[in-house]
């Protein structure tokens, strides 16, 4: 195909993405589907006469109308200085189990069943949905200045809502994991969520105020996203991220490091190369609270003057966009139990409502939380319902008052530790 | 695909029930980000999904590009079905249909060049670029797709439809040092390309809000009267009441059951709530759904009471309920799930000037960025709002997140406007990634709801 497209392109690149997948879903404790996916589908890029094309079809034989396409999508293009990168090695990273590639339809299920024991010894009313899914994915990247970057991943994913509903008492627990590793890093996820459950059982009430709020892990992705927005690449070379123009400036407490690492074994996000065949590598981005870089693909960084930094991403129907591997903000110095101990009254934030929602590239969240928990003296002490935080990153995260040691996975990619800010604004109904 | 070798497909199954879908569909998408191009480009997608039943097992399910081996398909949902014990699945009876449904478009968006496309994204795009200094990014979306779908089952159902659909959605960011706002608008609809022509009002609003929104403060977090606009409106029926709705919450969970039991009283007589999948070119109509149902109106809330909900045929079942048409999946990709259509707050009689006229200090919140629940908790995040005060609307704040329980506040909505309208943008990310609804309301106004803020 790089052929016939490089008879009228100077340049081209295919994206060819092939994956199967079995998956096991049960609903209402029980045992209830068995799925078996297959995919496939080619995409290309043409550069003619300047002029970045784009096609992709899901049908592999449809080789003739991708062409014209592709070909018919450059005529239309802009004039832009990308060129395809040239073979290069990467990184050595395991993202490949064939144990896990080849994990028996018995063990999901077996995998299935323990997890929803462990949830119903907790509370005996709880039901719970999961879909449990092992799956082989293959992208191959193909360019006419000789690139052929093969990527292959065989992850496992869990992904599960936990329904507890006692008259007008509800709770709701929408979690997830996944690992391209065969190891039981999943019964500490289990673990998590019982003990979430456990400690729901109490209440307790809190009055509206600017308290300590100690983000979970997953509570924290508030604080995470408008981070990922802003690092973004492409929302800074269109001026709309905040930290656009301030590298090397002081923007947060120095306590934040954060950084983009595709090199981690046995993690979904990690590969040799990106999806446009450029290597990948190990990036800091802040720096103890300095801002150190941004996120690019290859057109991002044309249209900017940069270099590609390895986190050009892209889906079958979509051109490459950057996007981060695995971010992780490095965890701190302090146990998380010693911190809690410390506050004599605050608020334990596990799970926000409507991330995402709202003007989160100013830096700005506002959360209604559908999972908090009051710390008194030092305890947690029960459940708070219709609560709900606000701040801004770029205000609140100047000054951390402790990170833990302990970190967790959270949406698969993000790896965050437990985060106290000491003086937030939290709204409550009591 | 021809009819024949479906059907020998289906007569190939071993299975007790089995259905298949095929959907072959061709997307033209122009997008512009600021001054550049991203893409203009046709993608096609082809595929399809198999699914079996068999008594002692569970659903199998099959799913794929590759059409050049149906049988095999079938045979790995049948296979899939054995391979797991579970619980009787059965499935509400509904008619054996047989139907073509084609579509006629005015001004059908096949026969339109990319270049033209193109050309009226750019004049969009050029208006929003234009329109003031302050606005340093854009936004500025096309898309259209035609699909062909194929519906079969081994009760002889064979049902073949075709589904446009056609949209346009603009942003614009403004930013003035560290104060970014954004402000949005789009259309939708199953239509020609005429459903996208003309809209250089839309854009110029949607410019001038978001330069408006630099200088608005932001409301100050409490709890307030709140009158949400239609778009609003709309969102909170489908997100905060409609999912609660889906029968798939309900049927197997017994405290569910009991939460959402018909005939409880969940508002004031002046609130009917429904869900109608069969009304003409709206983004969340066909007129079968994805497992050969026929779809209609089902009344949710009526006057208050809960006298309905939606379901799939295995929800229905499970429910001795009749089947209502709301099994739907985002696409072959995906196993039917029961989900909404076109979600909708039936007008009232309150006119907006009446609503608003004894409200000291309120809130009107206009539009929204999403919603999402979890059961009984709500969050919205309203695009922009205004200040109410001694009974008229003063000036736009920004920032507006309502938050609540949704059974309180359900209650708390006292007031229904006469001014219904459809908001043209919809999609429901449940399990599954985007799907096409839509939703209406009139104004509504509530009492006493949460506003977050700083």
């Amino acid at each position: 195909m790089l052929d016939r497209l490089m008879e009228k392109a100077e340049e081209a690149e295919v994206f060819e993405i092939d994956s199967e997948a079995t998956q096991i879903g049960f609903k209402a404790n029980k045992l209830k589907s068995f799925e078996v996916k297959e995919t496939q589908g080619l995409a290309a890029r043409a550069i003619v006469d300047g002029k970045v094309g784009f096609a992709a079809t899901s049908d592999i034989t449809a080789v003739d109308e991708l062409v014209d396409n592709v070909l018919a999508s450059a005529r239309l293009g802009d004039e832009i200085q990308l060129h395809f990168p040239d073979p290069q090695p990467g990184p050595e990273v395991q993202v490949y189990d064939p144990e896990l590639a080849s994990l028996s339809t018995e063990r999901l299920i077996e995998i299935g069943n323990e997890i929803i024991e462990a949830i119903l010894e907790v509370d005996g009313e709880a039901n719970v949905e999961i879909n449990l899914s092992r799956r082989v994915r293959a992208t191959t990247v193909r360019n006419s200045r000789g690139v052929e970057a093969r990527v292959k991943k065989a992850p496992l994913a869990i992904s599960m809502e936990v329904d507890r509903v006692r008259g007008d008492d509800i709770i709701t627990l929408f979690e997830y994991f996944t690992t391209a590793t065969l190891d039981e890093s999943y019964q500490a996820f289990v673990k998590r969520i019982a003990e979430k459950l456990r400690l729901a059982k109490e209440s307790a009430s809190l009055a509206s105020g600017r308290i300590p709020v100690l983000f979970s892990p997953s509570g924290a992705s508030v604080l995470g996203l408008p981070l990922i927005q802003g690092l973004n690449g492409k929302n800074v070379y269109r001026g709309i991220s905040p930290m656009a123009g301030q590298e090397g400036k002081q923007l947060f407490d120095e306590k934040l490091t954060l950084v983009d690492n595709p090199t981690l074994d046995g993690r979904p996000g990690s590969s040799s190369h990106d999806d446009e065949g450029v290597p990948r590598e190990r990036r800091v981005l802040i720096d103890r609270g300095r801002l150190t870089g941004f996120i690019f693909d290859l057109k991002t960084a044309a249209l900017a003057g940069r270099e590609s930094t390895g986190n050009g991403s892209r889906g079958l129907f979509s051109p490459p966009s950057p996007s981060f591997s695995n971010m992780v903000i490095e965890g701190g110095d302090q146990l998380v139990n010693d911190i809690i101990s410390g506050i004599d009254e605050g608020l334990l934030v596990e799970s926000p409502l409507g991330l995402g929602q709202g003007n989160v590239i100013s830096g700005a969240f506002s959360n209604n939380l559908s999972l908090a928990f009051k710390i008194e003296g030092g305890e947690i002490a029960g459940r708070v319902k219709d609560v709900a935080v606000a701040g801004n990153i770029y205000e609140d995260l100047q000054e951390i008052t402790a990170m833990s040691q302990e970190s967790e996975w959270v949406y698969g990619g993000i790896r965050l530790p437990y985060v106290l800010l000491s003086d937030l604004n939290v709204v409550t109904r009591g | 695909m021809k009819r024949e070798q479906i059907e020998a497909a289906l007569r190939s199954s071993e299975a007790d029930y089995t259905e298949i879908r095929l959907e072959e569909g061709e997307t033209t998408r122009v997008a512009f980000r600021g001054p550049d191009l991203e893409t203009a480009d046709v993608a096609l997608d082809r595929g399809g999904i198999v699914r079996c039943l068999v008594h002692g097992g569970g659903w199998g399910i099959a799913t794929f590009n590759d059409l050049s081996n149906l049988e095999h398909r079938v045979q790995q949902a049948y296979e899939g079905a054995r391979a797991i014990q579970a619980e009787p699945i059965e499935l509400a009876p509904i008619l054996i249909a047989e139907d073509e449904i084609t579509v006629s478009l005015e001004n059908d968006f096949r026969g339109i060049g990319v270049t033209e496309k193109k050309a009226l994204v750019q004049t969009y795009n050029d208006i929003l670029l234009g329109f003031d200094s302050r606005i340093v990014d854009t936004s500025t979306t096309y898309a259209d797709e035609f699909k062909r779908i194929v519906f079969a089952n081994s009760e002889g159902t064979y049902v073949s439809e075709e589904r446009p659909m056609i949209s346009v959605r603009v942003i614009a960011v403004a930013r003035e040092e560290q104060n970014v706002q954004r402000a949005f608008d789009g259309v939708s609809r199953a239509a020609g390309f005429d459903a996208v022509t003309g809209q250089e009002d839309l854009v110029k609003t949607v410019a001038q809000r978001a330069v408006d929104l630099l200088s608005a403060p932001a409301v100050e977090g409490g709890r307030y009267t709140v009158v949400c606009d239609p778009r609003m409106g709309g969102v909170f029926a489908h997100e905060a009441f409609g999912h609660l709705s889906e029968a798939d919450f309900i049927a197997e969970n017994p405290q569910a059951r009991e939460m959402m039991v018909l005939g409880r009283r969940f508002g004031r007589d002046i609130l009917t709530i429904a869900d109608d999948g069969s009304l003409p070119g709206l983004r969340g109509t066909h007129p079968y759904d994805d497992e050969g149902t026929p779809t209609g109106r089902t009344d949710l809330i009526k006057n208050g009471e809960l006298v309905g909900r939606l379901h799939s045929r295995e929800t229905a079942a499970r429910m001795g309920e009749e089947p209502t048409g709301n099994a739907r999946a985002t696409s072959y990709r995906h196993r039917p799930i029961v989900r909404m259509t076109n979600t909708f707050i039936e007008e009232g009689e309150t006119p907006f000037e009446e609503m608003i006229s004894d409200i000291e200090q309120g809130v009107y919140a206009c539009a929204a960025f999403g919603g999402q629940t979890a059961v009984e908790n709500f969050s919205f995040s309203a695009a922009y709002g205004y200040i109410i005060r001694h009974g008229e609307v003063a000036e736009l704040v920004r920032d507006v997140v309502l938050s609540g329980n949704l059974f309180v506040t359900l209650k708390h909505i006292d007031a229904v406007g006469d001014d219904f309208e459809w908001v043209e943008w919809g999609r429901c990310g449940k399990g599954q990634g985007g799907l096409a609804v839509s939703m209406g309301a009139p104004h509504v106004r509530i009492q006493d709801v949460l506003i977050g803020g700083e």
